[in-house]
């Protein structure tokens, strides 16, 4: 059905056409206004009080100076963004690596099966991420069940603990978001016409080498999503570095509340928080450059 | 046998049996169409010669060897999809040399075959064109020359003109035909289409309620159905409820009509099939054979032809007559009309 099928009907002027540029904007004003007012005016306020003036005691004043922009330019700042981006690369190679075939599988399940699955991922999400995190730090800790089971079989040291560390930081910030990656594919792969499979295995390509040759080819584009969407999630994991990461593993969010709430440097908060916008919107831009020019030569 | 041959092929779905013991030979370079409605079994039949689905009982043989148990991937027979199934993300020239290249055929070789079949199918030069480029019926001999890129023994079609207009159905059906007969490659064509299968094929299987309900050449099929589900389905019939009175007679209401051969033993019940344009009308009785007086209640005058419908004792039979032969009568008005001996058909019930 497309839009313009879709019809309104008022009292007062009849049936109208969602199509027509009022209603159109009529629509639109809600959600309009609520992006204007929830992101492009706090984007522009922070922008501001990133060119502020810092005062004593976590106070500012308005003005425009380059002072805390001039901070970032400094080798923390560069390996704080150096491993948030490392961080949120290899929680996307992971999270897609285990999502696309774990939705390729659900969706060539019977339909029973698969409403069971989805219903358990959506369950799953309804787990708040406080609990998870905290569950993960019992799981991985000196006394967790995690531990005392490799200890057990010798694989662990007695008393060793399997957090703060980096892969502790990544295997729970995969297990958070693995079940949206899943959804996000889900839909995609489920309208795969079949007929393309069997056609490839008409032509002699067993299961696996149409997997790779046809299925992900056709879901280059979503695939690409699916990583964006975990780097851009990652990038801004706060929680789970702080509780089961040592200071080498915190990101630039928790650089960010750092410098606000711990220093009382709003204004260099604010121009950290700016330098992570302006590189997500690079890494978008490049990303969708990239396979803008790979569709060309497609 | 050289060919391809079913041996009581059965498909069932839990109580649902989709083919029913279909048995079927199929000579080497014959053009045979499935034909029946939908549900009637013979996609179920077409996936199961492809490796697609798996038999429930039966077996299919190609020259004499058994491969029902070989998969799809193993049997490369060349199938066009009735979504056609092209592969978007590849080009023109790379959906034709997809298996070609699975095989690790030669670049050169490839190239040279693409640009072979691209000639074979009319679309010359095209190898670097997108899918999404192509028109509906480029997309559709696209789809034909990626299928046979492979040689494949046999050259399966589902309902792969469904979609087109039908001036441009019309033409890829007359090159479809064209190409196989230049092939001579064992082709089997799944259609719903009486026309499209009553022009293109050799051989020409009926299908309904998952078994084999008729085959053979399609004139035969037209002018001899072997049951009421055939005359129903191919073309149109009259379908008179009669009553056997002896080996070539039948009486329809209160007329003896002469067949040439009943079957049954006197006083059964039969069905009386008859088309309609071997019908004769006249205005005025001759008081031959076979003539029984109705009323005329519809005239619909197609240009190229007239159709009529005549009441004739509480049932309306259905005629057509070339303008030429048309007598000018308007419903409402009384007409007789004849049923030819030679072109009444007895079947069961």
């Amino acid at each position: 059905m497309t839009t313009a099928d879709v019809a309104i009907t008022s009292q007062a002027s009849g049936t109208r056409r969602i199509g027509e540029p009022w209603v159109l904007a009529g629509l639109l004003t809600a959600p309009g206004l609520y992006i204007i007012i929830m992101a492009v005016v706090p984007a522009f306020l922070m922008v501001q009080l990133s060119l502020a003036h810092r005062e004593v005691g976590g106070l500012w004043s308005p003005g425009f100076e380059l002072t805390q922009y001039r901070q970032l330019a400094t080798p923390l700042f560069a390996r704080v963004m150096g491993f948030s981006l490392l961080l949120a690369v290899a929680g996307a190679a992971i999270c897609v690596s285990l999502a696309f075939p774990a939705a390729y599988f659900i969706t060539r399940m019977k339909r029973r099966a698969q409403v069971a699955w989805l219903v358990f991922l959506l369950g799953s999400l309804s787990l708040s991420e406080v609990l998870i995190v905290f569950a993960f730090q019992v799981l991985l800790s000196t006394s967790g069940t995690l531990a005392g089971a490799l200890s057990a079989v010798g694989l662990l040291a007695p008393g060793a603990s399997l957090y703060p560390n980096f892969p502790a930081v990544l295997s729970c910030l995969v297990y958070l978001l693995l079940p949206y990656v899943i959804l996000y594919f889900y839909p995609a792969l489920s309208q795969l016409d079949p007929e393309v499979e069997q056609a490839a295995a008409t032509m002699g390509a067993s299961r696996f080498s149409t997997f790779t040759s046809v299925v992900l080819p056709m879901m280059r584009g979503q695939i690409l999503t699916g990583v964006l969407l975990v780097v851009i999630f990652t990038f801004g994991a706060y929680l789970t570095p702080l509780v089961l990461g040592r200071p080498p593993q915190w990101t630039v969010a928790i650089h960010i509340s750092n410098a606000a709430m711990g220093a009382g440097n709003v204004p260099l908060a604010a121009a950290y928080a700016v330098a992570v916008v302006v590189f997500m919107v690079a890494l978008l831009a490049l990303t969708r450059l990239l396979s803008r020019r790979r569709g060309a030569e497609a | 046998m050289f060919g391809l041959e079913l041996r009581d092929l059965t498909k069932a779905y839990g109580d649902q049996l989709a083919a029913d013991h279909v048995s079927l030979s199929i000579p080497h370079g014959a053009f045979v169409c499935f034909l029946g409605p939908s549900g009637c079994g013979k996609t179920t039949v077409l996936r199961m010669i492809a490796g697609l689905e798996t038999p429930t009982s039966g077996a299919i043989l190609l020259n004499g060897k058994d491969i029902t148990g070989q998969p799809a991937n193993s049997r490369q027979f060349g199938m066009v999809f009735q979504s056609l199934a092209l592969f978007p993300h590849l080009s023109v020239g790379e959906n034709i040399a997809f298996a070609l290249r699975l095989r690790g055929e030669d670049p050169r070789r490839r190239k040279a075959r693409v640009a072979e079949l691209l000639e074979l199918v009319r679309l010359p030069g095209l190898q670097g064109r997108a899918i999404s480029q192509l028109s509906g019926g480029q997309r559709q001999r696209v789809a034909i020359a990626r299928a046979l890129a492979q040689e494949p023994p046999v050259f399966l079609l589902d309902e792969p003109f469904s979609a087109l207009d039908a001036k441009l159905r019309e033409e890829m059906q007359g090159e479809l035909r064209a190409l196989q007969r230049r092939l001579k490659i064992t082709t089997i064509l799944v259609t719903h289409d009486q026309r499209e299968a009553m022009t293109m094929a050799d051989t020409i299987v009926v299908m309904g309620e998952g078994r084999i309900q008729q085959h053979g050449p399609p004139v035969a099929i037209y002018r001899r159905p072997a049951n009421r589900f055939v005359a129903d389905f191919i073309g149109a019939s009259n379908l008179l409820p009669v009553e056997i009175l002896d080996g070539h007679t039948v009486r329809y209401g209160v007329t003896a009509l002469r067949v040439g051969a009943t079957c049954g033993v006197g006083g059964a019940q039969a069905t009386l099939a008859i088309r309609p344009e071997d019908l004769i009308l006249t205005r005025a009785a001759r008081g031959e054979d076979n003539e029984m007086a109705g009323v005329i209640s519809l005239v619909r005058d197609m240009g190229a032809y007239v159709e009529y419908r005549i009441d004739c004792q509480g049932q309306d039979i259905l005629g057509v007559a070339t303008p030429r032969d048309w007598i000018g009568a308007n419903p409402g008005e009384i007409a007789h009309v004849r049923l030819p001996v030679e072109s009444c058909q007895v079947l069961a019930r």
